[in-house]
């Protein structure tokens, strides 16, 4: 009796066993019918575009005949969550798309593997095969962890036959223009705006504090966001919403104010708004273009952001990961991609393509990259920039509020977050 | 031997849901009290050896930030209006559902149960949309009956309101069959010898099955209470916190700063303070409970 029970509980907790050590990681080597070894490695996409990955990885297969690659597909918000237990428990994906502001927290965890060593063997991932901005995304501290795979950078989306009707015949060309053509527009009348400025938007405010001259940081790591180039910046974005040219709580998404009326006609987006606006609002079909950002004091430098692919720190598939990274990378591959997804190739090459030279679309999205800029590469910046956000609300909903003061305020916040 | 294991027996019956608390309740409970003493964030995570020891450090800062403070004060707002309107509504629900004689309020137990059973994400997206200021229904109705819009979710007191409205219609549901069944457990004795004293229904509700459902109110009122203090799926889906953190609630302070932000050892800090504030409350409950004579 003794025995029988002891055997069930024995029994149980080996069951009980198989079913968690089922949940851990499954890419390991296992022998195909011909008898080759085969290695499975897992991939780790992220948002809509990450849909689409696995017949990439489908071709790569068919080049690869002994590497398996399994993708999944994460939503963008829930993402950081699963990445955060891969690295708590070293287990995860082999390959990881890693979007490019997560890279210095994750790279500062010592989750991505410094590539430099690898370079000879692998030449495709050689950084002067990329554009140099979108590189300096994937480098943390010298490290070279995260290879350019697609970019994106904001250009300004704008209604033509709207904006004809106020006087501009072209897209507005400094920020005094914006301003002027933004006002106009939102006077044609009740529930009507110029510019959809986004305030969730995270890197916007930088961006805009670049073009009319601050540097965000000076040499020694100390924020700046107190000075009169960054204040006047918030001065600026808020203008637009104490004139009533941009629109707060409206409960519209961009697309649905920049179609049919254009209720709000113009706004600052990344390349994937080119298709969402075909798609869902083929109304307007050559009534609306898009064109570099109008230019503050300094010049009119857009950000640049995207997705690097990364190999996995506690991988053990070092190599058949690089060797997928690097067919992620190749020109034809980004072409591809770009073809299923509508995401701009990071690699230099690929635009001599005559797709990205002839459309105007991609011109201005080419043309804007030249010089386009990533957001500072420091492991607190995340944090920074979400504490912007909470001050900038506080500026745009509170009627005549003391930006010097709000700003003061979200300074000293930002050097107390540096300096933990 | 037989009385050995008879005597063992029980201890097996119980092990798979002792086992499951150790591991998943109690462990983490200590796990997090340790953490919130570490300067734990993503580097400290991959590799331990970054880790130190920073004392109350954390605490210290939870209690100064002013974000949580605000949170503090949400969550307290949340309990303060949302549990007894939770109580009273679902008591009066069950009431009138059990008063009632016709078929049709068996169909009623079911419609009014039904929002507990939706999925919570579902839920909140539709609610949005509902309270959505430019194609909101709400508005569109109060427009169309010529009363100005309401700020659903876009002033911080209203949107607070907002929310609350949402959590009391998903809660009613399940609290109302609690407190069927437990009307259901009152014998009918009581019923009929208020009757013959010539007791009106009125009088019925107040004295016999009021005092009788007290258990029933105290569970509910705990399970409630807990489960506000923990308010978390309706602000994190509708307002992420917003607007200028007015409905940020404790629990989704800890959720941002932990899982967001990266400063474990910061939301462990949070959480404890947390998981303090529903103990004492609960037990504040037991004592109140327990003082007064049970029937």
């Amino acid at each position: 009796m003794r025995k029988k029970t002891a055997a069930t509980v024995l029994a149980s907790t080996l069951l009980v066993m198989g079913i968690l050590s089922g949940c851990g990681s499954k890419s390991a080597e296992t022998t195909d019918n011909s008898g080759n070894k085969v290695t499975t490695i897992s991939v780790w996409g992220m948002g809509e575009e990450a849909k689409s990955l696995p017949k990439m990885a489908e071709l790569f297969e068919a080049e690869n005949p002994n590497i398996k690659v399994e993708v999944q597909a994460l939503p963008w918000d829930s993402a950081h969550d699963k990445l955060l237990t891969a690295v708590a428990s070293k287990k995860g994906p082999d390959v990881v798309q890693m979007g490019t502001t997560w890279i210095p927290e994750f790279a500062n965890a010592k989750a991505l593997m410094d590539l430099t060593p690898y370079l000879d063997k692998y030449p495709g991932l050689k950084q002067d095969n990329f554009y140099p901005g979108s590189v300096q995304t994937g480098t943390f501290e010298g490290a070279y962890v995260g290879v350019p795979w697609y970019i994106d950078t904001r250009v300004l989306y704008y209604r033509t036959d709207l904006l004809k009707e106020v006087g501009y015949d072209q897209a507005p060309k400094t920020w005094a223009e914006m301003q002027d053509a933004a006002k106009k527009l939102a006077d044609r009348g009740q529930g009507k705006y110029g510019f959809a400025l986004d305030v969730k938007e995270q890197s916007l405010s930088f961006m805009l504090a670049r073009q009319n001259g601050s540097e965000l940081f000076d040499a020694a790591g100390k924020p700046l966001f107190n000075q009169p180039a960054f204040v006047d910046t918030v001065k600026y974005m808020n203008s637009f919403v104490e004139n009533g040219s941009a629109p707060v709580d409206l409960g519209i998404d961009a697309i649905q104010g920049f179609r049919g009326d254009g209720v709000a006609p113009m706004f600052i987006s990344g390349p994937w708004m080119v298709q969402l606006i075909k798609d869902q609002a083929p109304d307007i079909d050559g009534k609306w273009a898009t064109a570099v950002l109008p230019a503050g004091k300094d010049n009119n430098f857009s950000s640049l952001g995207g997705s690097n692919m990364s190999v996995f720190q506690y991988t053990k598939n070092a190599e058949a990961s690089l060797k997928f990274v690097e067919f992620m990378a190749k020109p034809e591959t980004q072409l591809k991609w770009m073809e299923l997804t509508k995401s701009l190739p990071s690699s230099k090459e690929a635009w001599n393509n005559p797709v990205l030279q002839e459309d105007a679309n991609y011109k201005v999205f080419g043309e804007q990259l030249k010089t386009a800029i990533p957001m500072p590469s420091t492991k607190q910046f995340e944090e920074i920039a979400q504490n912007f956000l909470s001050s900038f609300e506080k500026v745009y909903r509170t009627k005549g509020a003391d930006v010097q003061k709000e700003m003061d305020d979200f300074n000293k916040k930002a050097e107390s977050i540096i300096n933990k | 031997m037989k009385g050995f294991t008879s005597r063992k027996a029980p201890y097996f019956f119980i092990a798979p849901a002792i086992i499951l608390l150790l591991v998943f309740s109690l462990l983490p409970i200590f796990v997090a009290l340790f953490i919130s003493f570490t300067n734990m964030d993503l580097a400290g995570l991959a590799d331990y050896s970054n880790l130190s020891f920073i004392g109350f450090k954390n605490y210290i800062n939870v209690l100064s930030d002013p974000v949580f403070l605000k949170a503090i004060f949400n969550t307290l707002f949340y309990v303060i209006i949302g549990v007894p309107l939770v109580i009273v509504t679902s008591l009066g629900v069950a009431l009138l559902i059990n008063l009632g004689t016709s078929k049709i309020f068996k169909v009623f137990r079911v419609v009014y149960y039904l929002p507990s059973v939706t999925n919570v994400v579902a839920v909140a997206v539709v609610w949005t949309y509902l309270y959505n200021p430019a194609f909101g229904l709400f508005n569109y109705i109060l427009e169309s009956m010529n009363l100005s819009a309401i700020p659903w979710l876009t002033d911080p007191t209203v949107a607070k309101l907002s929310l609350i409205l949402m959590a009391l219609w998903r809660a009613v549901g399940l609290n109302m069959i609690i407190f069927i069944a437990a009307l259901q457990g009152i014998p009918k004795s009581y019923y009929e010898a208020a009757q013959l004293d010539g007791a009106n229904t009125w009088q019925q509700v107040t004295k016999i099955t009021i005092p009788m459902l007290k258990f029933a109110i105290f569970f509910v009122s705990i399970t409630t209470m807990i489960g506000w203090l923990q308010f978390f799926e309706e602000p994190f889906i509708m307002t992420k916190g917003g607007p200028l953190d007015g409905t940020m609630s404790a629990a989704l302070f800890i959720y941002k700063n932990g899982f967001q932000l990266s400063n474990f050892g910061y939301a462990a800090a949070g959480s404890f303070i947390l998981f303090i504030a529903v103990i004492a409350v609960t037990l504040v409950q037991y004592r109140v409970q327990a003082k007064e004579s049970d029937y």
